[in-house]
């Protein structure tokens, strides 16, 4: 490394981790070095996030995994494990908990294709553009494909449905959180990402999966998230 | 991107700990790797990807520039 990144690698030590957009730098260098590392080694050395920020991430991931795709039987299990406590959170979190213990992998799977596949679609479209437009592929869906570019997100290749989809847009919030996409992005950042691409349609898709025909182990997902949207609309609105 | 420079929240944590996200309900739960690794696994399926998030080749090359 030359002499203009001796004060950065002092930086590193100095605050004991190494942010995430210089990985490549640092595993490229060590290859060139023929230094043994991979990023798992450096993995240890990102600065790790206050709890309640893990907390958030947590819950856009749950969500996350619950929309873009019926759980596997290991996160039903997992589920089924989940605390609780009195909160209005907590007690959507020990509804779902119920359902989870309820039901199979089957089951949910059929109830997923019923809710957002179906013949031609589901019972619901769960896309900032549908509920924004009334219809797919629109403008809030170029937005997105744009703040993505700025914040340096790519989508997954060969992958045919629009990115504005209520589960990919809980894994863009938590990969904002955590730093999964170079940093962690600011709480102006997550806001401002929240406000164009959530928080002004989701709150709603939420409301419509609660009430769904067809949602059994998805009722208490609606009743979270909407829950969870409240609960973050409000914290950006304290931290403002 | 920086870290959030605003006042260290006790205030933020003690929101969401009154909230309920902080009663362990979620505690270790749902680690972001096995997330990531399932969803993975998933893609072939019918619904909807939204895994596999990467940096642009935009900002590689922003970082290649800026390198040593």
């Amino acid at each position: 490394m030359g002499h203009s990144h001796c004060t950065t690698v002092q930086g590193w030590k100095d605050r004991g981790a190494i942010p995430v957009k210089q990985h490549v730098h640092v595993l490229e260098a060590a290859q060139r070095l023929g230094i043994p590392l991979t990023r798992e080694d450096l993995l240890d050395e990102v600065a790790p996030r206050p709890p309640e920020e893990m907390w958030r991430a947590q819950c856009y991931m749950l969500l996350a995994r619950l929309l873009a795709a019926p759980p596997d039987d290991a996160l039903l299990a997992m589920i089924r494990e989940l605390g609780d406590d009195d909160t209005e959170f907590g007690q959507a979190l020990h509804g779902l908990v119920a359902v989870a213990r309820q039901a199979n992998s089957r089951t949910v799977r059929e109830e997923y294709h019923d809710l957002f596949i179906g013949v031609g679609r589901g019972e619901l479209l769960p896309y900032a553009s549908y509920y924004l437009t009334g219809f797919l592929h629109e403008k809030p869906l170029a937005v997105l494909r744009g703040d993505m570019q700025k914040l340096g997100i790519a989508a997954k290749e060969g992958v045919a449905e629009p990115e504005d989809h209520i589960g990919a847009l809980c894994e863009m919030m938590a990969g904002l959180i955590t730093g999964a996409f170079g940093e962690p992005a600011s709480l102006d950042v997550q806001r401002s990402f929240f406000e164009t691409h959530i928080g002004s349609w989701a709150p709603r898709f939420f409301q419509d999966l609660e009430a769904a025909q067809r949602a059994t182990f998805y009722m208490p997902v609606g009743r979270l998230g909407r829950i969870f949207m409240s609960i973050e609309m409000e914290a950006f609105a304290l931290a403002a | 991107m920086s870290e959030d420079k605003a006042p260290k929240s006790p205030t933020r944590r003690e929101f969401f700990r009154k909230a309920g996200l902080g009663a362990g309900a979620l505690a270790g739960a749902v680690a972001m790797g096995d997330a990531v690794a399932s969803n993975e696994a998933k893609a072939a399926e019918a619904a909807p990807k939204s895994q596999g998030y990467r940096e642009t080749d935009h900002v590689k090359r922003v970082y290649e520039l800026a390198r040593f």
